[in-house]
């Protein structure tokens, strides 16, 4: 009797320990965001999205900001999308057991999970310092960089959710492979891959630190990719860490939006998702 | 009849020029998708080589001395890697520490005791703190955090366990706020969901055969998470560590936030420190000098090499069956 009831304290201290935990999860998500709503939201207003970062001590909003990362992700995804999804099938459909497909899969992988501030690194290696300056084209290409792993990735997994049935079926009408892909595997997978590119735009729309020396920042307007481009990210980080009361209030306004962005992005993903994921 | 046959040789002259522009066109998606695929080795190839490359002023000058050299000094030009890694490897423990147990409760719960109808959103709102970027945990750890712990957390640490002997030194000091302690906790919320979605994954992988087996003996629910699930699943829950191992050691903006920027090794948890990464964001834009810079890579090449380590073990671990 006294061995059951020792089982039984231990069984629920360790059962409340576990409901604590989730607890404590779950008050740092509404923590976080709720510091980010109450100082986001009195930043919050139409000039932040008319007018360009001001100088120390004067009034603004982070236009060029949030047109400099709008640019910047949109050549990235739109760069990365096909050669993500092309790298995806030949993993998925060209090369079950090859050697070289197991050796792409683990780097991918790799990738995936890579700090971020060494994808900055190697991109200012190979398209900064060559041309002596900072650039747009240098930012987009780290976070094109960042988003390829993870459309491969769930191309890859996505395709392989395809009914074999699909792919024998066109053979059997004697449809070319390339076709089979186009019209027939990627339409089946289309609400799969396009949430890996959502969750891809997600990804690189709050990364900083590969921006921080490629594309650098950037006082004023420019939509001049060969020259350094304002982005949110590095706004917020400059602004919010200078002693100025003004800037600060633009950072807690900047990661509002991007904050908002990126779980919006990441909810209709997971809502596509929904429908095609097995589990 | 002539006409007929004419049509048919007609016909199959189409088919076999169709057949062989197919044939063309298969060969070219293919050669498409084989070279997306090569690109993606050959990235991280030219990573490496460019980390090398960039890396070899400062190797040449320091040699491997570079790794275990505490000096930083951008003006006398001499540099060590020492309290960078140091910083790294300390706040990733602390964050280690703190976010193992909370992210086994947090799958615990969830797989094992929360309602069936409650699953579902706790579990997406806790994969929601995974979508948060880092720049804003750093923004909350710095001006929300940090602030708190200065007034409360530090001054009570200090004053308790800062008078013990032996662990005293741990906790000594100023409460800065800013600091080693500051960062691990903040590194700890951000490991949190990637932990507790894998261990919840291969928590799921347990067969239900085998659960309610345990369950019939008469095990309670903590016995059979302790005795049937965990030995179990052991190799992937050590493989979900790794991984938030490998995201915490290579965090960059929630860091440079919190640490304090200071490349002095001080054996205070609390005090200022600084981290691979943190060195590398705040001082790549502001290297003078051909050695600063190639100083500040050859830290983002130990880092890489220590990530590629932990996530390449990582890997094995998982197998191919997690999402990293």
């Amino acid at each position: 009797m006294s061995l059951s009831s020792s089982r039984k304290t231990t069984n629920t201290v360790a059962l409340a320990l576990a409901a604590a935990a989730t607890f404590v999860g779950l008050f740092f998500l509404a923590a976080i965001l709720v510091t980010l709503i109450v100082k986001g939201f009195s930043a919050i207003s139409p000039r932040i999205f008319l007018e360009n970062t001001p100088p120390p001590g004067s009034d603004g909003g982070l236009l060029n900001a949030i047109f400099g990362s709008v640019a910047m992700t949109a050549i990235a995804i739109i760069v990365a999308t096909p050669i993500g999804i092309l790298a995806g099938t030949y993993l998925t459909e060209y090369s079950r057991g090859s050697r070289l497909a197991e050796v792409a899969k683990f780097i991918n992988d790799i990738l995936l999970s890579a700090p971020s501030i060494i994808i900055g690194l190697f991109v200012y290696t190979i398209l900064v310092v060559p041309f002596h300056h900072f650039s747009a084209w240098a930012g987009a290409a780290a976070l094109g960089i960042i988003a390829l792993p993870v459309i491969n990735r769930t191309t890859q997994d996505m395709l392989a959710l395809v009914p074999n049935e699909l792919r024998e079926a066109a053979a059997a009408l004697g449809t070319p492979r390339w076709k089979t892909m186009t019209h027939v595997i990627y339409r089946a997978a289309r609400s799969g891959i396009l949430t890996g590119v959502l969750l891809a735009i997600a990804r690189v729309t709050g990364e900083t630190a590969p921006l921080l020396f490629t594309a650098l920042n950037n006082q004023f307007w420019s939509s001049n990719l060969g020259a350094p481009m304002a982005n949110l990210p590095v706004v917020i980080f400059q602004f919010a860490l200078s002693p100025y009361d003004d800037w600060q209030k633009l950072a807690w306004g900047g990661a509002l939006i991007i904050t908002v962005t990126i779980l919006a992005l990441n909810i209709i993903a997971r809502s596509l998702a929904g429908g095609s994921k097995s589990q | 009849m002539a006409a007929t046959t004419e049509m048919l040789d007609r016909a199959r002259g189409a088919r076999a020029g169709s057949a062989r522009r197919s044939l063309i066109e298969d060969r070219v998606f293919y050669f498409m998708t084989l070279i997306s695929a090569v690109l993606v080795v050959a990235l991280l190839v030219g990573v490496i080589v460019s980390l090398i490359i960039g890396s070899w002023p400062a190797l040449s000058t320091f040699g491997l001395s570079f790794v275990w050299t505490e000096r930083w000094s951008p003006v006398k030009e001499i540099f060590g890697a020492l309290a960078p890694i140091y910083g790294t490897i300390v706040t990733s423990l602390i964050a280690m520490i703190i976010g193992i147990p909370v992210s086994f409760g947090i799958a615990i719960f969830l797989t094992e005791i929360c309602p069936q109808p409650l699953r579902r959103p706790i579990g997406v709102a806790i994969e929601l703190l995974a979508g948060i970027p880092s720049i804003i945990y750093g923004l909350w750890g710095f001006f929300v955090l940090a602030p708190f712990l200065q007034s409360t957390v530090q001054p009570f640490l200090i004053g308790t366990l800062g008078n013990l002997p032996v662990i005293g030194v741990l906790f000594g000091g100023a409460p800065y706020g800013i600091g080693l302690f500051t960062a691990g906790i903040v590194l700890a919320i951000m490991v949190l969901p990637f932990i507790t979605s894998i261990t919840r994954d291969v928590f799921q992988t347990v067969p239900v055969l085998l659960r309610e087996s345990a369950y019939g003996m008469g095990m309670t629910t903590w016995e059979v998470v302790r005795h049937i699930v965990i030995p179990y699943t052991r190799v992937g829950l050590v493989g979900g560590i790794m991984l938030g191992l490998g995201r915490a050691l290579g965090e960059t903006m929630a860091v440079t936030f919190v640490i304090g920027n200071s490349h002095n090794i001080s054996a205070s948890l609390i005090a200022p420190a600084t981290t691979i990464s943190s060195t590398i964001a705040n001082e790549f834009t502001e290297a003078t000098g051909d050695l600063y810079t190639s100083s500040l890579i050859a830290l983002g090449l130990i880092l890489f090499v220590i990530t590629f380590a932990v996530l390449a073990l990582a890997k094995l671990m998982l197998g191919r069956t997690e999402i990293a």
